[in-house]
């Protein structure tokens, strides 16, 4: 039996569901305290809207507390700020039961309503600044793309200051007492869920929290997990500093990190990037330092790549690929921003040499900005090679430190 | 050729008529967003500040999409979807929209 009465404002209420059973969530993250699937119904004098549903295995309970608290020919809004499956799972349900409910979802969720529907339905795109009415009742949408998906937006109810904030502010963590007050420590998994799940987007959170700043928040409502009531300026103050903060030695000197990972067999991918080094560590500005991958352990990797601007990779071509350490290294990019970081490439090799290209193109997928082409030498490098070596490092430090890139594409 | 300056990676590249501005972004190792690269999902939105008249007319594909986001678009192209048109001039985009 599930406790059908939520009341999170006088207007608003909860009627997600719960998942106290689940353990890992989307593949990746672990979720040793469950999760929720937050959905709220809001009510005005003219109707009420449906802020999102949930993952269709737990439709039962969502309807349960949906029809609780309205009738489906009262619901004049229902609103989608992600589409994601666990947010969206009851959806073409809801639609049938509430055939004159107008759906509202962003414009970058279009293509994806298409891709998760399969089949035609109506919808409204909401911008930023478009708002819509439930009588006494305003809601007032956000654009804010890209956390984590390109689809998601947020909303902001006025007359209770209440911030729809999609994924942002959300935790993976089941207690049915709900409130941020009453749940138990759910510290850990606040982080964890910025740390996997918005982290990669930190420009965005930051244009996100620009765009709350402009509003008086008393109650954030976010897609999992607790909501956000006793100091909602909390946890905005907590994500504006993850997501700005200053590293190390870029808040000590005011400088540019630019760093070197590499592997060596025979010691020749190791002289290139010694060299690399000293190149781009000659450019006022810049600090850079070398790593060998075979020494460093996965959240070394984290930390290093999203403190540096600049990452340069060394690998010898071994069986027509590059070392495994080395994609290593990019898989930890899933955890990060790569966008505005610039991405180069290297390696000695002995008979096929495709390494450095391949590391190339891999940036390249992951949005790193490349803007020199891969260095290769052969085996031993020479006096001049070692030239080459060092120049290409004080190009990439100087396209670090702001340089215009000029280039011209092959026709 | 096109002098295309990418604003927010402080790229200018020339480029040749007829390369899209995705083609240019995969050369230079811009940090603009793609998603499908076919025109469907809108994600490679961008602000076209100046030069418009250098790029292809808007297709079916971009005009549907931007009828979608609504608002002022008419600075805004797919870049997956428009290409450069002249053999001379100078486009400058920016990212943010």
């Amino acid at each position: 039996m599930v406790d059908l009465i939520t009341k999170i404002t006088k207007s608003v209420d909860f009627i997600g569901a719960f998942d106290p059973k689940i353990r890992t969530f989307d593949i990746i993250m672990k979720t040793a305290n469950g999760s929720s699937y937050n959905s709220y119904v809001v009510r005005g004098s003219e109707g009420v809207a449906i802020m999102d549903t949930v993952k269709k295995e737990f439709s039962e309970d969502f309807f349960k507390r949906l029809e609780f608290m309205c009738d489906y020919e009262e619901i004049k809004y229902i609103v989608l700020h992600h589409l994601e499956p666990d947010h969206s799972g009851a959806l073409i349900e809801l639609m049938q039961k509430a055939p004159k409910a107008k759906l509202i979802i962003s414009g970058r969720a279009v293509m994806m309503l298409k891709g998760l529907i399969k089949s035609d339905i109506e919808f409204e795109v909401a911008n930023t600044g478009r708002i819509i009415s439930l009588g006494d009742k305003t809601i007032e949408f956000l654009s804010t793309p890209f956390l984590h998906w390109p689809d998601t937006m947020s909303s902001y109810l006025h007359e209770e200051k209440v911030l729809f904030s999609g994924d942002v502010f959300g935790s993976h963590y089941y207690d049915e007492r709900l409130f941020d007050d009453e749940v138990g420590d759910f510290s850990y998994a606040f982080k964890y869920y910025y740390d996997h799940i918005m982290r990669p987007f930190k420009q965005y959170v930051l244009q996100a929290l620009k765009l709350y700043d402009t509003f008086d928040i008393k109650v954030i409502a976010p897609l999992h997990g607790p909501i956000l009531r006793t100091n909602p300026q909390f946890y905005i103050d907590k994500y504006a500093q993850w997501s700005s903060e200053a590293k190390f030695r870029k808040h000590e000197f005011g400088k540019k990190m630019l760093s070197v990972f590499y592997m060596s067999s025979y010691d020749n991918t190791h002289l290139m990037a010694k060299k690399i080094m000293d190149g781009a560590d000659s450019v006022e500005g810049v600090v850079a330092s070398m790593y060998d991958l075979a020494s460093l352990d996965e959240q070394n990797m984290i930390d290093l790549l999203e403190e540096s601007d600049a990452i340069i990779i060394g690998s010898p071509t071994i069986n027509g690929d590059a070392v495994k350490p080395a994609w290593d290294l990019l898989s930890c990019m899933a955890f990060l921003e790569s966008n505005g970081k610039i991405g180069a490439s290297f390696g000695s090799y002995g008979w096929t040499g495709e390494a450095p290209e391949m590391l190339h193109d891999r940036m390249r997928w992951l949005k790193f900005r490349l803007p020199v082409r891969p260095l290769k030498i052969k085996l031993i490098p020479t006096e001049d090679e070692q030239q080459s070596c060092f120049e290409f490092g004080v190009e990439i430090a100087e396209i670090t430190m702001g340089k215009m890139v000029e280039m011209e594409m092959e026709i | 050729m096109v002098s295309v300056s990418l604003q927010d990676d402080n790229i200018r590249v020339k480029v040749p008529k007829g390369k899209t501005l995705r083609q240019v972004a995969a050369t230079t190792g811009a940090s603009m967003e793609f998603g499908c690269r076919v025109g469907d999902c809108i994600t490679c939105v961008a602000r076209v500040k100046s030069g418009m008249i250098y790029l292809s007319e808007k297709n079916e594909k971009e005009l549907k999409a931007l009828e979608i986001l609504g608002g002022n678009v008419s600075q805004l192209r797919l870049m997956c979807q428009c290409y450069v048109r002249c053999e001379e001039g100078e486009i400058v985009i920016s990212y943010a929209v």
